[in-house]
């Protein structure tokens, strides 16, 4: 073979070499599309279409007047693809990128922040979460200017993953009723009990999988649409529930006690109107919402003497007492068996009647009572705690409700001190729950309602489910008996442990208890402070039960613990609610205002005031300058003016203000306002000073 | 003034429109590798890539007019200094180079960045060519053979050193010009039976059949050939070396970083792990297989999307053809490079000097091993290796190479009758 032929030879092979590899590319590209057309289609769909859940949106919790307790809000959790971003945006942008993410999060030096991005760029992690710390909408719109975050996702990376989450606009309030769920669906509160109408059923739709792997929804006949969870609507009041946890706050911090709860129920209905419950906080500092102890487990105690009510029940439903006989309590001290039952009072109350002893709290008097008519017959007493519902679990609409616990005189722990015990409230154990319905009971006429706190299941205006109240009892005692245990209760406030509540513009009923508290089988020297009742007494509208477990300090007694919460607590309720109010609404002045002085003018903007005094010649003088409201008062012939700090978070004293200027202070608050008359306002149905809650009405009288 | 007319009468326009074609159709693909439905932009937007390649085209338009425009004895005369300083550059470039994903292979200033391996291959041809030039040359004599050997494997050792194995094996290519030039035939039947056995060791489970095979081919080659003690000898020995070979390639396999063996392993059973390792074969497979006979028409893919097969814009553009333009639009493609390089070698056999003619032959060579290997790894026929589609795939420096590399050999060429040199 010479040289030429050679060549040509090898020219040959190598077009015979392009064209071979060429031929196999295209037979392998054919056979790919179609030999393989199918398998590869069914593949991709199987790996870029999938069916997913479309997440249904949680329903709302309201309040019973319409306030939002909680609903779904979108927040977002920032996490960054490294690899996304051209090197020249990444250089460019990291160093400004990490700073304003370590001053956003304040967790992480901006160093940090740089080192683990870059560390994640090396190592080709393609999933960088930034913070676990999740922001809210407006945060994100921010975050997604910052430099590399403003190259989008598929120029730098960054990823806003979207969760939803709960949000409560009256943050804390009620926070444990409301309640939460967590991922494993457990929770607490309404959020739990009521989780099967509020989660809704998730969807599912057919999404493509695109860049960066995330899913975007594509049209198909197959998509279930999600059904959104349902409303649920509370019979919780928001400015009964935040004066009840204001007030219940501010006593267990002076007294620095452990827990305390507070229930208000609307009498008629049974309809809760604030659950409040603080726990002293670990750090054993400040308070928080930590457990429910108004209705669960850990709740359940011995109740002490407002569990005497239930004692008085039995004995006059038998008949066998009158209120004003005799009875002698002797030196404070009686022994049943080996153990001695003794009276709060050093050297005890003598000879008094039962009405007195039962407004003193004897436990002498009740319990030999007790003892001495049902001793042979426990039985028959335990049929009156049946009769009064005490001794089953309520039913109540939130879950996890503490059950009571009642010894039966058919077993072997029964004792003969265990009935004199009983009857003053111990080697029992209630929620403050059932307690409050017993009272609730005795205000409502022996008709006994069970307690509920979600009234109604709605979405959009079609209503689901409504819960009506639910009567347990038609009558849990004799017309008479109930009318006895009022007058009793009653006179608790006006003669007895709780007349430090007593007051003159209406009445409260109820009674004090104070329990020694069992720990490790021994009572200790603390106590579990009660108070039930109901006001007012003469037309009762609610029932309420305060409990203070552990006061410190010297006078650990109910009347003095828990009972000035509870009159705080109606005193609110009473000059708020116009409904039980109206009648004496001029006993409930707070800003009386003498309006035959001069001037006529009495508060308002100062500047404007003091234009007007100006020009009609009146001496004036601002001495405390810098506010913008003023009132005025008189000093010899000039006008003095006074600031007045309408400014502030607490409601302010629009008294002496026109209609106008009123109406513009209180709205700007949040307020609604209802007035009546003409002129300047004269009072206003919420006091200067007290704590304003949104959406609120609040009345004024003009004149 | 004759002289100018005279060349621009010989310029190849057949070899510039087919350049000029699959740069077009390379820049839709690259749009269409990007393009959001949701968030359509101008296939101009300087934002995405296909605006910043359009940039990049005109600067590659510039060059050509340059190259054009250019002595066209400025090649030859340069053509150990290009070597030179591209050498040099790629002996710093990990010192003062960039390093991403860890690898250093670009250097330049601010966002002017150039992998001096993608130009490196045609100042490797440029040099070639002038070696080869030398009358004294003849690749028969084992001297001249490792000359040649050594001016490819200077580059091929730094950018193995960078590391990037899919350029470097670039330069094997060379040794398609080398056979056409006159390397004897024996190394390359040796290198061929290499690689076969290389495949069949691995792809087959069991060595002891390959073991067997092997004797069974040398037995026969035996029989048939003259029955001389040597060749028989020889015979037995390469026999024995290879069956060696097959037992000790698991054990070299093994021996490789873990993400080149299973760019091998899943070369022979894609279903390995179709979502780890196979992910971007089987997503180019997927893309390429639901294209169909038409395709899914332009802008309609959906497997090709962004960067759903990673690298798609860069190495995998062939598989946004294969979806959206199916097996015709495929056909057409790789119909256009197929003539391209043949119209090449007609080209570089039509040269009058051998410099020119060698410098052919490494253009044919280079596209010839980058069409082919970037194609077989977008349809699973090789494994993966980021070497990208000339004149198709995304980025400045890979477009700007191939550019310069052709358009060289076009200026040679177009003024082939003034160029009296040597022929042999």
């Amino acid at each position: 073979m010479n040289i030429k032929q050679s060549i040509v030879l090898r020219v040959r092979v190598a077009f015979i070499v392009v064209t071979l590899f060429a031929g196999l590319i295209f037979y392998r590209v054919a056979h790919l599309q179609f030999v393989e057309g199918e398998k590869w289609q069914a593949k991709s769909e199987s790996l870029n279409f999938q069916y997913r859940q479309v997440s249904a949106t949680r329903g709302n919790i309201y309040a019973a007047d319409g306030s939002l307790l909680s609903t779904s809000l979108p927040f977002y959790r920032v996490v960054i693809d490294p690899l996304v971003a051209k090197q020249e945006v990444f250089d460019k942008g990291i160093d400004s990128l990490s700073y304003l993410l370590s001053s956003f999060y304040r967790d992480k030096s901006a160093d940090a922040y740089k080192r683990s991005i870059k560390d994640a760029r090396v190592s080709g992690k393609r999933y960088l979460i930034l913070n676990r710390k999740q922001i809210g909408y407006q945060e994100m719109q921010a975050m997604s200017n910052w430099p590399i975050f403003r190259n989008g996702r598929l120029g730098g990376g960054v990823i806003f993953e979207k969760v939803e989450k709960r949000y409560r606009p009256f943050n804390n309030l009620a926070s444990r009723t409301v309640g939460f769920l967590n991922e494993d669906k457990y929770g607490v509160g309404v959020e739990y009990s009521f989780n099967e109408y509020l989660e809704g059923k998730n969807g599912k739709a057919l999404f493509q999988r695109i860049a960066g792997g995330s899913w975007k929804p594509v049209f198909d006949a197959e998509d279930v649409k999600p059904d959104d969870g349902f409303d649920v609507y509370t019979t919780l009041d928001v400015n009964i529930q935040d004066v009840a946890e204001s007030a219940l706050l501010r006593q267990l911090m002076s007294k620095d006690a452990e827990y305390g709860s507070v229930i208000v129920m609307e009498v008629a209905t049974g309809k809760i109107k604030a659950i409040a419950n603080l726990q002293k906080n670990k750090s054993g500092y400040g308070y928080s919402e930590n457990y429910n102890f108004a209705v669960g487990d850990q709740g359940l105690t011995e109740p002490g003497s407002t569990f005497k009510l239930l004692s008085m029940l039995a004995l006059l439903e038998e008949g066998k007492i009158n209120l004003n006989e005799k009875i002698e309590t002797g030196d404070g001290t009686f022994r049943f068996f080996d153990r001695t039952m003794r009276d709060a009072k050093q050297g005890g109350y003598g000879e008094i009647t039962i009405k007195e002893a039962f407004e003193k709290s004897s436990n002498v008097a009740v319990s030999r009572l007790v003892n001495e008519h049902f001793g042979h017959q426990p039985k028959k007493f335990m049929s009156y705690i049946e009769k009064a519902g005490l001794n089953q679990p309520i039913g109540f609409q939130l879950k996890g409700e503490g059950a009571p616990y009642f010894k039966n005189p058919d077993e072997r722990n029964w004792y003969g001190t265990t009935l004199p015990w009983m009857s003053i409230g111990y080697e029992t154990k209630l929620t403050p729950l059932h307690t409050l319905m017993l009272y609730n009971a005795v205000a409502n006429g022996g008709k006994m309602v069970k307690p509920m706190i979600v009234e109604g299941i709605a979405k959009a205006n079609k209503i689901e489910k409504r819960f009506d109240t639910e009567v347990l009892r038609k009558s849990i005692a004799s017309a008479k008996t109930i009318r006895q245990l009022q007058e009793l209760l009653e006179g608790v406030v006006e003669n007895g442990t709780a007349k430090n509540v007593h007051n003159k513009d209406y009445k409260i009923a109820g009674k004090t208890g104070t329990a020694q508290k069992l720990i490790d089988g021994r009572y200790t020297q603390r106590y579990y402070t009660s108070f039930a009742g109901y006001f007012p007494a003469d037309n009762p509208k609610y029932s309420a039960i305060v409990v203070i477990d552990s006061p410190k300090g010297f006078n650990a007694y109910g009347g003095d613990i828990s009972a000035p919460v509870f009159k705080e607590i109606a005193d609110k309720i009473y000059s708020q609610d116009l409904e039980i109010n109206v009648k004496s609404q001029p006993k409930f002045q707070f800003a009386n205002l003498k309006t035959d002085e001069f001037p006529y003018i009495q508060a308002g903007k100062v500047d404007e005031l003091q234009m007007l005094c100006n020009k009609f010649g009146i001496s004036n003088h601002y001495n405390d300058g810098g506010e913008a409201w003023v009132k005025s008062t008189v000093v010899n012939k000039a006008i003095q003016w006074k600031a007045n700090k309408v400014e502030a978070p607490t409601m302010p004293d629009v008294s002496g203000l026109s209609l106008r200027d009123a109406l513009y202070v209180l709205e700007n608050k949040g307020l609604r306002v209802v007035y009546q008359g003409k002129g300047r306002v004269k009072n206003q149905s919420i006091n200067p000073g007290a704590t304003i809650s949104q959406n609120s009405v609040i009345s004024l009288v003009l004149g | 003034m004759r002289q100018d007319d005279l060349y621009i009468n010989k310029i190849d326009w057949i070899s510039i429109l087919i350049y000029v074609a699959l740069v077009t159709i390379g820049w839709f693909n690259i749009y269409a590798a990007v393009f959001d439905e949701q968030n359509a932009k101008s296939i101009f937007d300087l934002s995405i890539n296909s605006g910043q390649q359009l940039v990049r085209i005109g600067a590659a338009l510039i060059m050509i007019l340059l190259i054009m425009v250019a002595d066209y004895r400025l090649f030859d005369n340069l053509s150990l200094i290009l070597y030179g300083i591209f050498i040099l550059l790629l002996a710093v470039t990990p010192f003062i180079g960039k390093e991403v994903n860890g690898q250093i292979l670009t250097v330049g200033f601010g966002s002017i960045r150039i992998q001096p391996a993608e130009f490196a291959k045609f100042a490797t041809a440029l040099a070639l060519a002038k070696f080869m030039e030398r009358p004294s040359f003849d690749l028969s004599q084992v001297k001249y053979q490792l000359q040649a050997l050594a001016i490819i494997m200077v580059p091929v050792i730094l950018i193995m050193l960078q590391p990037d194995t899919g350029t470097a094996m670039v330069y094997f290519a060379f040794f398609i010009m080398l056979y056409r030039e006159g390397m004897p035939q024996r190394y390359y039947v040796l290198a061929l039976t290499l690689i076969a056995v290389s495949l069949l060791a691995l792809g087959i489970e069991n060595n002891l059949y390959l073991a067997f095979a092997i004797l069974a081919v040398i037995t026969i080659l035996i029989l048939l050939g003259k029955k001389s003690f040597t060749r028989i000898i020889s015979f037995i020995v390469i026999g024995i070396l290879m069956i060696g070979y097959t037992y000790s390639l698991d054990y070299a396999v093994s021996k490789l970083p873990q993400h080149q063996q299973n760019r091998i392993m899943v070369l022979f059973n894609p279903d390995l792990d179709p979502l780890g390792v196979g992910w971007n074969v089987t997503q180019s497979k997927i893309a390429i297989g639901s294209g169909g006979f038409l395709g899914k028409g332009y802008l309609e893919g959906t497997q090709t999307k962004f960067d759903f097969v990673p690298e798609q814009h860069t190495d995998f553009i062939f598989c946004t053809l294969g979806e959206e333009f199916g097996w015709v639009g495929s056909f057409v493609v790789i119909l256009l490079f197929c003539t391209l390089l043949i119209r090449l070698v007609i080209m570089a056999e039509r040269q009058k000097t051998r410099f020119s003619r060698v410098y052919g032959y490494c253009v044919v060579s280079i596209l010839l091993f980058h069409f082919a290997i970037n194609i077989a790894m977008t349809i699973g026929l090789f494994p993966v290796v980021g070497i990208p589609l000339p004149f198709f795939s995304y980025g400045g420096s890979s477009l700007w190479a191939f550019t310069i590399l052709l358009f060289i050999f076009i200026k040679l060429d177009s003024h082939r009758v003034q160029m009296l040199g040597r022929m042999k």
